[in-house]
């Protein structure tokens, strides 16, 4: 058996080489990598507000230097046109009044607001810190977290769909009926070599986009959740693939799992857009699991229990569905 | 003529190819009818306080700045802060004045905002001491849905490249491609029996989509249209492209995956960011830069851009075409 299962994972293996799977796979880490270092970074800085101050008699003599003066009404204008989330003060009428382009009515309130007060300073005790992380720590962990969840969800899904469905059209799965084989490492072997390749990619994007002391602080909770979600959609493309006809109609499926599962998911766990019904989403109990894992926080072990069921359940169903697909075609 | 009908009768039967046509429509009638969400929150401040911590009048100043959320115990509030999905900032009374609390991964601007929150208290800041001036914005990116519904579009008119390089792949796979070498018809007559079916679904589904979601008057009906049918015929060229290039459908599809993110990547990063100069003439590149363009300007009412960006698409299209029967041309010559 375990002779079987090596060649069976060789040939697995020289597949995935042979449709440039692997270098696929190299090629979205460079491109993530990438835009992790070079672009992500830099979008998700958020300024203060900018304080203009327009203040041809020298009236506010207490200001902070935080505000920033301006010699004409014209330059206020340019300055707020080109930078619409700061406000400009005008003290030229002797009163104070108070510019600024419509947002949010609530950050409205807090713009105007914060601008006066930089005009009469005072101190305040600095803010209570009580998390560990620094902004930069945090967005690297974000993006590497949702970078691979992607990654693993739709890339992985798809490579084992396309080798399925090759197999399927060059008649592999039936010589598999006649083979002195046990029916099952055919599953087996697929579903390691895909694990194998998703976990040493998981290996590589924490490493190089965490940083390499962070990385390797969080890598052993990043890898099991890696494992459970990597085996999921290993099953689930599997089941696709023997279910579905040929491969265009899977890539529909492909479609409405990457628009309609993956999109609420991003929003509900990243950004304060909460939905009530996000709990009954099982693609967001596996997300909230793999960014639990990258900010070291504790995972339920419900959801443990959940997600192994889960995979037994799945692996179950894509047995019995290549059984019958086997006593179809011998 | 008679190809192009069977062409159409092999799609009509083939039911992949007009669901993912629907597919467009039906995102855009969930972005119209399901409701907007309001992603203005993003930006905002949230604020969490203990239960019977700050007085009402307190908690009542606060939510001039954002919504408050009540906690039952410190250990929830603590929680809540550190949860790095959102950007609370915790309030407590400390004495006459307040204090706060933050994780310390926040953005700056939430930072700068709970390090100051205390001195606007003491301030007495928000009483209406001062005049506002509030001006309207100048761009229509006020909410994210504007973004929205121009991506849906591009989604759409891009289905008509994925129909036809599936089809091309397909017909490859199943040796077709060689029946159709053979065959009396020029290269020309090839490509636009090819572009037409991608190209007339692409931009029926991109017109329902259009027709759902904007609100279209006599006057841009014309652009809009000239936008939607340029982009789409670029879009079933560049299927015809991926087809040529990629040797299986797996290697298909992993071009068309490359080519849909640099497609709606690139004219939604730059209408963020709002990118100028020499970089904006370069992300001209992408077809879908001026469409995209083209769609934002009409909805905001600046014509001339729009017009512009139709000639521009229009370049695109006579430049890949002209490209294309050239690589077929000396194909079929070697």
């Amino acid at each position: 058996m375990g002779k079987g299962f090596c060649s069976l994972f060789k040939k697995d293996c020289r597949m995935l080489a042979s449709g440039k799977f692997f270098l696929m796979a190299l090629g979205f880490l460079v491109l993530y990598t990438a835009y992790v270092n070079l672009g992500y970074l830099r979008f998700m800085e958020m300024e203060p507000y900018q304080v203009y101050l327009y203040d041809p008699a020298g009236t506010q003599t207490a200001k902070s230097p935080l505000v920033q003066t301006v010699p004409s009404m014209e330059e206020m204008d340019a300055a707020l046109l080109a930078d619409a989330n700061g406000v400009g003060l005008d003290a030229s009428a002797g009163d104070v009044q108070v510019v600024l382009y419509k947002g949010a009515e609530h950050i409205d309130n807090h713009r105007a607001d914060y601008a006066l007060s930089l005009l009469r300073p005072s101190t305040s005790p600095a803010p209570e810190v009580l998390g560990t992380y620094t902004p930069e720590q945090k967005a690297r962990r974000e993006i590497t977290c949702e970078l691979l969840f992607f990654e693993l969800a739709a890339v992985g899904f798809l490579g084992i769909a396309a080798v399925l469905f090759k197999e399927k059209g060059m008649g592999v799965i039936r010589l598999h009926a006649v083979l002195p084989l046990r029916k099952d490492l055919f599953l087996l072997s697929k579903l390691a070599v895909f694990l194998l390749s998703d976990l040493v990619f998981a290996v590589l994007l924490t490493l190089l986009n965490v940083g390499l002391a962070d990385g390797l602080a969080v890598l052993p909770a990043v890898l099991l959740q890696t494992a459970i979600l990597s085996l999921m959609m290993a099953l689930v493309g599997m089941l696709c693939a023997l279910l579905l006809k040929d491969f265009r109609q899977f890539t529909l499926a492909y479609l409405v799992i990457a628009i309609f599962a993956a999109t609420p998911v991003f929003l509900s766990a990243n950004t304060s857009v909460k939905f009530d019904w996000i709990g009954w989403h099982p693609f967001y109990h596996v997300y909230m699991g793999l960014k639990n894992a990258y900010f070291g926080a504790a995972i339920s072990p419900v959801y443990y229990a959940g997600a192994v069921s889960a995979v037994i359940l799945l692996f179950l169903a894509v047995q019995f569905v290549f059984h019958q697909e086997i006593a179809k075609e011998g | 003529m008679k190809g192009l009908k069977y062409q159409l009768k092999s799609v009509l039967r083939d039911k992949f190819c007009l669901m993912t046509f629907l597919l467009p429509i039906l995102v855009a009638v969930a972005l119209k009818f399901m409701g907007s969400i309001d992603m203005s929150s993003l930006g905002e401040l949230h604020f969490g306080v203990l239960e019977n911590d700050l007085p009402p009048q307190t908690v009542t100043w606060l939510e001039r700045y954002g919504p408050v959320t009540v906690y039952g115990t410190q250990e929830e509030l603590t929680a809540a802060i550190r949860e790095p999905s959102t950007n609370i900032i915790g309030v407590a009374a400390d004495g006459d004045s307040l204090k706060t609390a933050i994780s310390g991964d926040e953005l700056d601007v939430f930072q700068q905002a709970a390090a100051t929150l205390p001195a606007l208290y003491d301030q007495g800041a928000g009483t209406g001491q001062a005049e506002v001036q509030i001006l309207e914005r100048p761009d229509i990116l006020e909410n994210l849905q504007g973004i929205f519904i121009p991506a849906v579009l591009i989604v759409a008119m891009f289905m008509g490249c994925t129909f036809n390089a599936m089809n091309i792949i397909s017909e490859k796979e199943d040796g077709v491609a060689f029946v159709n070498e053979i065959l009396p018809m020029s290269p020309s007559q090839y490509i636009l029996q090819k572009v037409v079916v991608g190209f007339l679904f692409g931009s029926l589904s991109s017109i329902v989509t259009a027709c759902i979601c904007f609100r279209l008057t006599w006057q841009n009906i014309g652009v809009m249209l000239a936008l939607i049918l340029l982009s789409s015929f670029v879009a079933a060229l560049m299927g015809l492209f991926i087809g040529r290039f990629s040797e299986g459908l797996m290697i298909g599809v992993v071009y068309i995956k490359i080519i849909m993110l640099a497609f709606i990547a690139v004219p939604i990063v730059c209408a963020l960011i709002g990118v100028s100069g020499p970089l904006a003439i370069l992300c001209n590149v992408v077809p879908s830069q001026p469409a995209f363009e083209g769609m934002m300007a009409l909805s905001a009412g600046k014509m001339g851009t729009a017009v512009k960006d139709v000639g521009i698409l229009a370049i695109h299209c006579i430049a890949w075409f002209a490209l294309y029967a050239l690589i077929s041309a000396k194909g079929k010559k070697g």
